[in-house]
């Protein structure tokens, strides 16, 4: 009896680990169906979910250690947007690519770092901070896009330098790497395992002495990367950038780390393989819906069954956790 | 006898694999103070939250006042008749006394035009306070503001109001000081005199015996013997608690103060507000210094501070070595270790397993080069201490907030020593914790010191500082009264006087 009990548990609990994994694939192979009943390409469609998706899963992976710390940062849409700006007019000045790049990731990590500061040294709240710099980010980016691209609407860079990257070989590589290195970091140093602890209880590694200001920008400043990468994939895909590039990125973030079984609350169950599980599972779900619902109220609908989807699966990947508390 | 109130039978229940109740049959009667005892995980939590509608019971039938008892929440058991207050802190930051002790129910205080009356909100909150015999905190005051004890005697108010049939006070009363024990214990007798039953959980075996009318015993989820009043025996209790005689000294047996010449910590003429005035204290290489008093009279900030927990206003918190310690970064990294009187909430991540708790202050010893975790390592280094310190649990990987008190604070202990503190502040070390363990924790104690570590030990327990410390410095409104030597003669008389 109690051997059975104790199994059952562990299939719960692997149950609750592998179901984002489950959800991935399934909507997979719903996409896959929908797009042959529909008769379309699905390699077209197929390119088009991994190009959106790469970019979200890049700028999540970085945010994982953001959420994990038991924050957010809602502004990381608007910092991709910006830091894209900026790789544009650095570009457009000196037409050298270097130059570019390191545009755009000194803007992305100067956005995140800015957050930090402001969230761990004046102790201002980081849902404040992420929201202020949101709407600083967006209208600065919006004026110079609008005051430099006038009647065109966007600003650009000439497609043939990015074109040689524009190919799934580089961005899988571009991701696999960032994904590595922040998954090393994550589950294998001090580091990442201390801004766990962060996330769990904050008054008790502080009591531990573990400095949180350290480990706030740290973690920003991984984001702050994050965000410049998913700049510079946005750049690749479409060279040129509106008011209105990576604007959901931000939300959508938040929504697809969840999807990919990471606890909204942060700590110790964090997991970073979430953001990309997560990014490709969202995608693939926002792909399927504008697809089924094919008529201007699409996008509503599809926000409303994304926020359904969204709770069920908080409520089953909680399910297990809170079922297991003892009475204290 | 009168029929009992309360009957719950074959009671079992289940938390994943752990058998935390097993067929427990216990009747409850009208006008009884019932005493729940048992080590730590012996179930005594777990069948009172059963009543009181914390939790479901696996299986087993439960009848109040004669009915089937199935209470759906704990909101629903206080309404029905049975209330309950929790071991761990049960109100809520961020609002007042009042908005606490009315939760759910703030609609009372509307008046027509929708309007909250905070006056009499208020004064209703404060009049509840009055009720069970706390004088000095009113309704409008921030519940942030007040300590630990404070916040549970608003519990304590806040079910009282109620009148229930039946109160259950699990493990509160490690979590007062002498006054706000004095408060319980007078409402616990009028509420018996009034007819109602009360069932109250401690380790104190003293306390218990003292308070209670009957005394049940727990073991590994068993109930094992009733005692009444006139069959009190503290061998035979403890016995039936823990199956078997305690072996060894249950404090030190030594009476003389031992310590080193060598300083390993010292405060000089150290203020912070009104909680510590002019505090000189020194803490030897080998030495554990006891440090009591009453509620409020300065103890637990002392710790705070010594840590770097809390900045003082003026004075000098140094090692031996004259280094200054003004943060927790600089005390862990000078190898001081703190263990909270707020377990829960200040020495643990429970949403953590055991080994993400013990291994994170140990990071420094075991990862390579100081910095990369490696499985193996990590599971080694807290394999060690759940060893050393016999934590009782499934796996490293168990969920700290799925263990007892006592193998919770063997936890915070872990991180502590395995990273080889040298200096240890333990505010209230044994609070909540059962007899085994405490002897266990007292064992662990002597054996640091006897490595040459530090042990600064605040604690409310007299018999605590009497047994463990070889000085002890008493405090009253932040200031040390008195110090006081080991010695034979020690007694609790002694001490009193400095406190009050």
């Amino acid at each position: 009896m109690k051997q059975t009990t104790f199994n059952r548990n562990k299939i719960g609990q692997l149950m609750v680990t592998i179901l984002p994994f489950v959800a991935l694939i399934v909507l997979f192979a719903l996409f896959v169906g929908v797009v042959s009943m529909k008769g379309y390409r699905l390699d077209m469609y197929l390119q088009i979910v991994f190009n959106e998706g790469v970019v979200l899963a890049v700028v999540a992976t970085g945010a994982i250690f953001i959420y994990t710390l038991g924050t957010f940062d809602i502004s990381l849409g608007a910092a991709t947007l910006f830091a894209a700006t900026m790789g544009v007019l650095a570009y457009n000045a000196t037409e050298n690519m270097a130059l570019m790049i390191l545009a755009i990731f000194a803007s992305g990590i100067i956005c995140s770092l800015l957050n930090s500061v402001l969230a761990s040294v004046f102790h201002i709240p980081a849902f404040v901070t992420t929201v202020a710099m949101m709407s600083v980010l967006t209208a600065v980016a919006s004026q110079i896009i609008t005051t430099k691209g006038g009647a065109l609407g966007g600003i650009s860079i000439p497609s043939v330098i990015v074109k040689d990257m524009d190919n799934p070989g580089f961005k899988i590589i571009l991701l696999a790497v960032f994904f590595l290195v922040c998954f090393f970091t994550f589950n294998l140093t001090k580091a990442g395992r201390r801004q766990k602890f962060i996330g769990g209880n904050p008054v008790c590694a502080a009591l531990t002495g573990i400095q949180f200001n350290k480990y706030t920008i740290l973690a920003f400043t991984i984001a702050g990367i994050g965000v410049g990468l998913g700049a510079f994939l946005t750049l690749v895909y479409t060279p040129s950038v509106t008011t209105t590039t990576a604007s959901s990125i931000g939300m959508n973030i938040f929504i697809a780390i969840v999807f990919g079984g990471m606890p909204i609350s942060g700590g110790a169950r964090s997991k970073i393989y979430a953001s990309l599980v997560g990014g490709f599972s969202f995608m693939l779900l926002n792909d399927i819906l504008e697809l089924v619902i094919d008529s201007s109220a699409a996008y509503g609908i599809t926000q409303l069954i994304s926020a359904v989807f969204f709770l069920a699966v908080v409520y089953v990947t909680s399910m297990n956790y809170r079922t297991q508390m003892l009475p204290r | 006898m009168s029929e009992p109130i309360l009957q719950m039978k074959n009671i079992n229940k289940k938390f994943g694999s752990v058998i935390a109740l097993k067929d427990v049959n216990l009747d409850v009667y009208p006008g009884e103070i019932r005493g729940l005892i048992g080590e730590n995980g012996s179930g005594k939590s777990t069948i009172s939250s059963i009543a009181a509608g914390m939790q479901k019971a696996t299986s087993g039938d439960m009848y109040f006042k004669g009915d089937k008892w199935q209470p759906s929440s704990m909101i629903d058991a206080l309404k029905g008749g049975i209330g309950m207050i929790v071991q761990e802190s049960g109100t809520i930051a961020g609002v007042t006394v009042a908005e606490n002790i009315f939760l759910g129910e703030i609609n009372q205080f509307k008046n027509k035009l929708g309007i909250i009356n905070r006056k009499l909100l208020n004064e209703k909150a404060t009049e509840a306070m009055r009720n069970i015999g706390v004088e000095d905190i009113t309704g409008d005051m921030p519940i942030a503001a007040l300590d630990f004890q404070t916040r549970k005697l608003v519990e304590i108010a806040k079910v009282v109001l109620k009148n229930p049939d039946i109160l259950v006070i699990d493990e509160t009363s490690t979590a007062l000081s002498h006054d706000g024990r004095s408060i319980m214990y007078r409402l616990m007798k009028k509420l018996r005199d009034e007819g109602k039953a009360i069932i109250f959980i401690s380790h104190d075996l003293e306390e218990i015996m003292e308070a209670c009318d009957t005394l049940t015993v727990l073991r590994d989820g068993n109930l094992i013997r009733t005692f009444t009043k006139d069959e009190f025996d503290a061998d035979a209790i403890r016995t039936s608690m823990i199956g078997r005689e305690l072996q060894g000294d249950y404090y030190r047996s030594d009476f003389t103060p031992s310590y080193m010449d060598e300083v390993a910590m010292e405060l000089t003429d150290v203020n912070l507000g009104e909680e510590l005035r002019n505090i000189n204290l020194t803490l030897h290489k080998g030495e554990i210094v006891g440090v009591g008093g009453l509620s409020g009279c300065g103890m637990h900030a002392l710790g705070k501070v010594m840590f770097g927990a809390a900045k003082p206003e003026s004075g000098k918190v140094a090692l031996g070595n004259g280094k200054k310690i003004d943060n927790p970064h600089t005390a862990v990294k000078n190898k001081i270790g703190y263990v909270s009187k707020d377990r829960d909430v200040e020495s643990l991540v429970l949403s953590a397993s055991i080994k993400d708790n013990i291994s994170v202050g140990g990071m420094d010893e075991y990862a390579l080069g100081g910095w990369l975790v490696t499985s193996k390592r990590e599971s080694e280094y807290v394999q060690n201490q759940i060893d050393t310190l016999s934590i009782k649990c499934s796996s490293a990987n168990q969920l700290t907030s799925q263990l007892s008190g006592g193998n919770k604070q063997k936890v915070v202990f872990g991180k502590w020593i395995g990273c080889g503190s040298e200096i240890l502040i333990l505010d209230c070390p044994t609070r909540g914790v059962d007899i085994g363990v405490k002897q266990a924790m007292y064992q662990l104690m002597m054996k640091l010191k006897s490595e040459g570590k530090a042990i600064l030990m605040i604690s409310e327990e007299l018999p605590e500082l009497i047994g463990m410390s070889d000085r002890i410095f008493i405090m009253k409104n932040g200031e040390i009264t008195h110090e006081f030597e080991r010695n034979a003669e020690l007694t609790d008389a002694n001490i009193i006087g400095y406190m009050i």
